[in-house]
């Protein structure tokens, strides 16, 4: 099985106030994708402020200078497009899905976010009032609380260490200087990618784009990244949660970053262990045990560092057993490595999910604009193949002896603490904590 | 916009066939990605069980990964996977589906994995067991332990009084403990048989060779007994139906539901006009008033799917902490109605239709989209054709269908309500031993 991927012709570039453009044009369905990434994201929340930047991402579109944000909506929505906004460590992103007809009017539009938002003060004071009050739902669902604690207690004191979407008594505080001091911080042409792929014709996405986004003007320096995180601590930690039947659980060790020259046997080996149906961790939880419907581990690769996490979760009378084979099965993976057959299956796993994952050009859109965003050049994408069908079994074991969550781990339960603390207790100094501190 | 949908999908360039023991087969050549996607379409859901059985239809489809004759227990992802492919499945109220996509040259793999094991599937107790199991594990994710999943199950139990819709797709959990393997044989032997199933194949494949090797595959699997008949009696509502839920949850939240038209009657594309009218999009009425303007929700959606008996029209409320709903409640009612009376205006529909373009374009833009769609529109609508036709259905809905859809089906006497009430635990409760 070999499968070629080719990327479409691409045009790039840099536009004289300093916005990196990315255009690539391609046959399909009449639609178009445009994405605008700005570096930062919410690495750069103030301290006891996290959640800003998640909020200035959603309150951009909440009016310009030529438009109030009811007008943007219905302006987007009439062309049958949808505008996204989003936030994660590294990035803010703006994201817009339009037939290509409607494209013109959309990157206006994105344009007038990015650069000229007014943020009203009511309109500012509804989101954020409407934020904390999400924030309380999300408190409701238990795989959320175990991802927030596991960021939060992998990376304790760093810029990655929040969820993006913060925390109530953070953003209940957040006043409208602050949103647009980090609004004026953040977005600025410097450090803007906008990535454009679609049924269009590059000539005419270029004069749109020229027009639309010369004029945004900002002598801003492209914000600075954080410092690389230290290494997880080596502990458990219980998010207290008396009323679920059923424990999240999640267990993480370091990772790299995504520039890191480990990252394509980093991906072979974690999908050995828990990647597909067919993978170690499957295969001992969910097919020989009946632990658990889903178990999965994964890279989490950020720009200045990195985890890596497996997630899972089972019936609160199981947690310690469901993470006892867990380990076992990821240090009996670290030791001895995988077989050939698993070797070469994996990689064809990867190989042949690997070109499905740019089909649209939503998903295309988004590929390049990451490319961009962590220096990496189209060779990730045409030479895919190559470099996993590269990777060797000593490459992979060398991978997951490095960085799987073998001799240091943190391990992560969302459940009622008073039975799985005990539970746990056999793996280390458990310590509990209540739903509000991870909120 | 009639023409555009038609070219994207050219439902003429569609090959049909059927094998004489009634499986039916539809392939479409489409060499833009050097890809296929493989569905299996079997007629049957949750709307075939009965009481007693239920979730039998979703457990039986986990019990599909677990080997047959030829590749045992463990081979099906596993041969999958080693040739580039990946799979995986759902069960509905009304169908389940199995899907690999995969490149295209692993076809004669797929086929063969796939008729392996409707032909002679393995159904042994140890396995049974370990399903049972992962499902118990399923059901306690995403129903129990979730407070959207406890509010969907008691409103459908609403909605419903007595079809097969009353009871949750992946069943109770009582059911799912009783199901045992002569249940799985007799469901098997019925609903997996070549003449309740459909394949439909997407992508670079060769169209006459692709049926010469169905044929030869699944020629000799015989045909099965004719399934009963779903039981169709429901009495007429005649008043508002309403549950309560307490929970420990955060926030409350407000689930209203009413029973809609079939998939084939002419309003089903009206509600979905009407769907997002009031809930798609930052501008559609019930997301501007409700958490723009007056803010007493933090988030609010509808959906309408679409299904073969008469289904569920959905409004979901998120509150904020600590708010009493009535005022939520009142607003939504207040919005339902002024469409029942005065209806929406032509700009409204025109947004609507684009965003529903929009969505069937970013549907049909890849093999697996369009083979879906194809099996979908087979499955609810008796014909595969009708995938092609979904941009002329909109373009049809006027201003008076939206309204008249709103009239009909969004009344008072005919909705139900759940409402969560948030309930805290007093502390150290839980902890009780």
């Amino acid at each position: 099985m070999s499968l070629a991927v080719t990327l479409p012709p691409i045009h790039r570039e840099r536009l004289s106030n300093g916005i990196e453009l990315v255009v690539a044009e391609r046959p399909g369905v009449p639609l178009a994708a445009a994405r605008l990434v700005l570096r930062g994201g919410a690495s750069l929340d103030p301290e006891r402020r996290q959640g800003l930047a998640h909020l200035v991402a959603l309150a951009t579109r909440r009016g310009t200078r030529r438009r109030t944000g009811a007008q943007i909506d219905l302006a987007v929505e009439s062309l049958g497009a949808e505008l996204g906004s989003g936030v994660d460590e590294d990035a803010t992103y703006y994201g817009i899905s339009a037939p290509v007809e409607g494209l013109g009017t959309c990157l206006d539009i994105l344009a007038d976010v990015a650069a000229r938002p007014t943020f009203p003060s009511a309109e500012v004071a509804k989101l954020r009032r409407r934020e904390v009050a999400a924030l309380a739902h999300d408190a409701d669902e238990p795989s959320l609380l175990a991802d927030r604690a596991m960021l939060q207690a992998a990376y304790e004191g760093h810029p990655y260490g929040h969820a993006s979407e913060g925390r109530a008594r953070h953003l209940s505080r957040a006043t409208r200087g602050e949103v647009v001091s980090l609004h004026g911080a953040g977005h600025v042409p410097a450090a803007a990618i906008l990535v454009v792929v679609g049924r269009v014709r590059t000539s005419d996405v270029l004069e749109q784009v020229r027009r639309r986004f010369a004029g945004w003007k900002g002598a801003g320096a492209v914000p600075p990244t954080p410092p690389p995180p230290a290494a997880p601590p080596s502990r458990i930690v219980v998010v207290d949660k008396s009323d679920v039947t059923q424990t999240q659980v999640r267990i993480a060790s370091a990772g790299f970053p995504r520039r890191s020259p480990d990252y394509h046997a980093g991906a072979v080996a974690s999908a050995l262990l828990g990647g597909g149906f067919a993978s170690r961790l499957m295969d001992a939880i969910r097919v020989n045990r009946g632990l658990s419907y889903s178990v999965r581990s994964r890279f989490l690769p950020s720009g200045e560092g990195g985890l890596f996490a497996i997630s899972t979760f089972t019936k609160v009378e199981t947690t310690a057993e469901i993470v006892k084979v867990a380990l076992d099965e990821t240090a009996r993976f670290a030791d001895g490595g995988p077989t050939q057959e698993e070797l070469d299956r994996t990689a064809s796993y990867l190989c042949g999910l690997f070109p499905l994952t740019l089909e649209t050009h939503d998903q295309l859109a988004e590929r390049l604009a990451d490319l961009a965003l962590y220096g990496l050049g189209e060779e990730e994408v045409t030479r895919f193949v190559e470099r996993i069908r590269a990777v060797g079994a000593e490459e992979a074991r060398a991978a997951a002896r490095r960085y799987f969550p073998v001799d240091r781990r943190l391990v992560v339960a969302v459940g009622p603490a008073g039975k799985v603390a005990k539970a746990l207790e056999p793996f280390g100094p458990v310590t509990v904590l209540p739903v509000g501190k991870v909120m | 916009m009639t023409d555009r949908a038609e070219r994207i999908l050219d439902v003429d360039a569609v090959r049909d066939h059927a094998l004489p023991n009634g499986l039916r087969i539809r392939l479409l050549r489409d060499t833009s990605t050097p890809t296929v996607s493989y569905y299996t379409f079997f007629s049957v859901g949750s709307r075939n069980e009965r009481v007693g059985l239920t979730g039998i239809s979703h457990l039986f489809e986990h019990m599909m990964f677990n080997g047959a004759a030829r590749y045992g227990p463990k081979e099906f992802d596993r041969v999958l996977e080693s040739r580039g492919g990946h799979s995986n499945a759902y069960t509905s109220n009304d169908v389940t589906a199995y899907y690999e996509d995969f490149a295209a040259d692993a076809l004669p793999t797929v086929v063969d994995l796939e008729s392996d094991r409707m032909r002679s599937l393995r159904i042994d107790e140890a396995t049974l067991e370990q399903e049972r199991e992962v499902v118990k594990e399923e059901r306690l994710l995403r129903t129990e332990n979730s407070v959207f999943g406890l509010m969907e199950e008691q409103l459908e139990s609403l909605v419903f009084q007595s079809h097969p819709y009353r009871w949750p797709v992946i069943g109770w959990m009582e059911d799912i403990q009783r199901i045992g393997r002569s249940d799985c044989e007799a469901f098997f032997r019925t609903y997996y048989a070549p003449s309740n199933a459909a394949v439909y194949a997407v992508g670079d494949l060769d169209l006459d060779a692709t049926i010469r090797l169905l044929e030869r595959h699944y020629g000799d699997i015989p045909a099965g007994p004719a399934p009963v008949p779903v039981p169709q009696g429901e009495p007429q509502q005649r008043g508002e139906r309403r549950a309560v839920i307490r929970f420990p949850a955060q926030a409350p939240a407000l689930l209203a539901g009413w029973r809609g038209p079939p998939a084939r009657h002419p309003d089903a594309a009206a509600l979905d006009v009407l769907q997002v009218c009031l809930a798609v999009g930052e501008s559609s009425r019930l997301r501007r008033k409700m958490v723009l303007e007056a803010e007493v929700a933090v988030s609010v959606s509808v959906s309408w799917g679409w299904r073969i008996d008469p289904g569920v029209f959905l409004a979901f409320v998120e509150l904020p902490p600590g708010a009493s709903p009535d005022r939520a409640e009142k607003i939504l009612w207040a919005e339902i109605e002024k469409v029942a009376e005065r209806g929406v205006s032509a700009a409204e529909v025109n947004r609507a239709r684009a965003l529903l373009r929009s969505g069937v374009l970013h549907e049909l833009a890849t093999h697996h989209g369009v083979a879906h769609a194809l099996g979908q529109a087979e499955a609810l609508l008796g014909d595969w054709r009708e995938a092609g036709r979904a941009l002329e259905l909109y373009a049809a809905i006027q201003q008076a269908d939206v309204r008249r859809a709103a009239r009909e089906y969004l009344s008072e006497e005919q909705r139900s309500v759940v409402m969560l009430e948030p309930q805290r635990h007093a502390a150290g409760k839980a902890e009780a031993r």
